[in-house]
């Protein structure tokens, strides 16, 4: 907070003799006009796709702010990834900047551009930044968020630690200086306190029963924080030829098997 | 032309006073299968030791010699420290092995107020570093370095280069061993013996060299000098009467610089694309920094901005020592430099994009900060990389074709992040054609219910390591984990092919 917020707090008069439920809901207002809260009327949003989502979060991911994108274990990052590119692919049509530390690409791989235009993101949009440490990522990060040219930054964290309060304050204040999108993509759910808006953790999910062949790729998202109030959790599958989320049937199709003995055949 | 010369003897001589009661110091090294002596200090040359004295009869003569074996690649960096050191004079310094350097002089002589003051200048800086040195100025290479290495003499006149020669071995020349030696069986052993032969029955017999070293020697040929560094086209320096020390004053000298070589590229219409700021400490360390660029630049601020974050990035701190007493801006790379356009949206984009990459390359490195090109190949590791993202434009990177290539070939999906190295993993398959029904990859099993493939890629065929040819498979395991694998080379009798992951998709 800066002084001239502070000085509002501190000059905020409550009518003496007020019910204590008058003074609370003040001070929720006056926090409120100070932070992001995160709805989509701020400066846009970013539309995950499927309704149900879109309607939980207030139209889609809001722009500058911050957001953090988990994957359930180390071994799964690749379905965030995915998750986090085809956010950021979605978002405002300037350059994506992705910053990674060295151990995270030998780790899990380095951005590939074929594999990136099935996701719905032009290579030429993508500019990507290796760090040797984590204080240069969110130095980064920060410096590309400030760039009025940056339309998405996804900033790649490995470990639990995670950033601390202080860090991912300054990552949402820069990125709603310039209201573009800024993903925090994590190996590991965390458990401390951040400024991220949301929070999601993002896992596989088996896709659909199709002949034997890999079917659509599914994720399962769960939103484990959102501030504008209600969470959830959804399996999504992905459409290659319109580049979207779609929203996957709860349950595998078909569910009961037909009725024709056939004894040789593998249970589905 | 007048070139300087020094020479610097590969053993340092500390002060004029040596000290009583320490044994003469001496340079052994091994040369043609005798240990001889390659260098030898003030006290030890009083006492008639010479180089090229076999280092057995040496200690014959004085047993208490103290002897340092020769370190040739020590001498060679330390020479080539003292070369960029002398930089400072002139930017077209050259190495005269063993131990000499070359300054071209020419033109910048009045600088330092005449060729005498300039030599004693040189000679006076060196040997307080601690060296002991010769310095000869003359009009050509050849004459100066004759005249530093054989000769007392410190400036040779123009057109006394021949009476300077007249009486010095022919080894002055700069000649082969076995040239001299061969010239001395003959009985000609100075310069002066040869100067007066008929010129044919010489090239004749002892090769073209001999005469050409004497021509370029006398001034009859010329002779140019190879500088070491590139020389840059636009170069500013100032030197500082009171040596300066501060990072707030080293930035406000760089941007000083720069503000005066903008007009003379805004003359020629270029731009920096590259520029390198050197800063000469008083006591002889050099010390550079580089920035490069995206695009080119004119802009003092803009200059300033990428030394603040190259100043950050520095792992140790700048060290001035004393202080630095000369700083020089040079600009190694420059390009034709549109007129600034203003008012385009997208250009605006891009050339804030272009500014961003400057700031996270000057910090971090331009290494570290890339962009993803498409190559021309159909092995996937090699089909796209990442370059440097100020040495390509995004414009040029390929991808256009890359879609309409794939869009003809019907391309399979690609995972978005591929490992640098294929990982070896152990699969099991049900057919010998066909996908993996297990697989274990960074000690976890992995069942596989789905797989759809194969897509062969051959190896590079054409080339003799092209690899074995691989059959990819896009498979899923039970908890939706879904990878790209490929098994390198086909089941034969005696071979197993092995098995390999090379990315994941979403």
């Amino acid at each position: 907070m800066n002084a001239a917020q502070a000085s509002d707090v501190a000059s905020l008069s409550l009518p003496p003799g007020d019910p204590g439920g008058g003074r609370l809901t003040a001070l929720r207002r006056a926090i409120g006009a100070m932070e992001p809260t995160g709805a989509a009327g701020d400066g846009g949003a970013v539309p995950v796709g499927p309704a149900p989502i879109d309607g939980v979060l207030g139209g889609g991911l809001a722009l500058g702010c911050l957001h953090e994108i988990a994957a359930p274990r180390e071994a799964a990052v690749a379905a965030a990834t995915a998750f986090a590119l085809a956010l950021a692919a979605r978002g405002p049509q300037r350059a994506v900047v992705w910053v990674a530390e060295d151990f995270g690409l030998a780790e899990s791989g380095v951005p590939y551009g074929p594999g990136l235009d099935d996701l719905g993101l032009a290579p030429e949009r993508l500019v990507t930044v290796a760090a040797a440490k984590a204080r240069d990522v969110l130095w980064a990060m920060e410096e590309a968020l400030c760039c009025g040219g940056v339309g998405a930054v996804i900033g790649e964290i490995r470990g639990s630690r995670g950033i601390d309060l202080t860090a991912s304050r300054r990552l949402s204040l820069a990125a709603g200086r310039r209201h573009n999108l800024a993903l925090l993509l994590r190996t590991e759910p965390g458990a401390g306190a951040s400024a991220a808006v949301t929070r999601w953790v993002v896992g596989h999910a088996p896709s659909g029963p199709v002949a034997r062949a890999t079917g659509p790729p599914r994720l399962a998202l769960t939103l484990a924080r959102n501030r504008r109030g209600q969470l959830g959790s959804w399996t999504v599958e992905w459409n290659r030829v319109e580049r979207c989320f779609d929203l996957a049937p709860a349950h595998r199709e078909p569910v009961a098997e037909a009725v024709v003995d056939r004894p040789h055949r593998e249970a589905s | 032309m007048s070139a300087g010369f020094a020479t610097a003897p590969p053993l340092p001589a500390r002060g004029e006073r040596e000290k009583t009661g320490r044994p003469p110091l001496v340079v052994a090294g091994r040369h043609r299968n005798v240990e001889q002596l390659v260098a030898v200090d003030a006290a030890a040359e009083r006492l008639g030791l010479v180089p090229g004295l076999a280092l057995a009869q040496a200690r014959a003569m004085h047993p208490d010699l103290a002897v340092v074996p020769e370190d040739a690649a020590a001498d060679h960096r330390q020479l080539d420290e003292l070369a960029d050191w002398c930089v400072r004079y002139t930017p077209l310094v050259a190495i005269d092995p063993p131990d000499g350097i070359l300054l071209d002089i020419s033109g910048c002589a009045h600088l330092f107020g005449g060729e005498e003051r300039l030599v004693h200048d040189l000679t006076s800086r060196i040997a307080t570093a601690g060296f002991t040195l010769r310095a000869a100025s003359a009009s050509t290479i050849g004459a100066a370095g004759a005249a530093a290495r054989f000769t007392a003499t410190t400036i040779v006149p123009p057109g006394a280069e021949r009476e300077l020669l007249q009486p010095l071995p022919l080894a002055a020349l700069r000649l082969p061993a076995d040239t001299v030696a061969a010239l001395a069986r003959v009985g000609l052993k100075r310069v002066g013996d040869v100067l007066g032969l008929p010129r044919a029955p010489l090239t004749a017999r002892f090769g073209p060299q001999l005469l050409r070293q004497l021509d370029r020697a006398l001034g009859r040929e010329d002779e140019p000098l190879s500088p070491r560094l590139p020389v840059a086209p636009y170069v500013a320096e100032q030197r500082f009467a009171e040596p300066i020390a501060r990072e707030e004053d080293v930035l406000g000298t760089a941007e000083r610089l720069a503000g005066r070589l903008q007009p003379l590229l805004e003359r020629r219409g270029d731009g920096v694309r590259c520029v390198e700021l050197m800063l000469f400490r008083t006591d002889g360390v050099v010390r550079r920094l580089a920035v490069a660029t995206s695009r080119p630049l004119r802009d003092p601020k803009a200059i300033r901005a990428l030394f603040v974050e190259r100043l950050t990035s520095l792992a140790d701190a700048l060290d001035p020592g004393f202080g630095f007493d000369l700083a020089r801006l040079s600009v190694i790379g420059a390009e034709p430099c549109p007129p600034e356009q203003i008012g385009l949206g997208h250009d605006d984009h891009a050339a804030e994009i272009d500014r961003l990459v400057d700031r996270l390359g000057a910090r971090l490195g331009s290494r570290r900060v890339r962009r993803p090109v498409a190559q021309d190949s159909h092995i996937p590791e090699l089909a796209a990389g990442l370059v440097p993202a100020q040495a390509i434009a995004s414009t040029q990177a390929g991808w256009a074709e890359f879609r309409h290539f794939a869009r003809a070939a019907e391309l399979c999906p690609r995972p978005p992040r591929l490992l640098t190295r294929p990982e070896p993993i152990e699969a099991v398959a049900a057919v010998p054609d066909g996908p993996p029904v297990r697989f274990r990859w960074r000690r976890a099993l992995h069942e596989i219910i789905a797989a759809q493939g194969p897509e062969r890629i051959e190896g590079e065929w054409w080339s003799e390591d092209g690899g074995p040819a691989r059959d990819y498979f896009r498979v899923e395991d039970r908890l939706g984990g879904r990878f790209w694998l490929f098994r390198a080379g086909l089941y034969r009798l005696t071979t197993t092919p092995s098995w390999f992951l090379h990315g994941m998709f979403g």
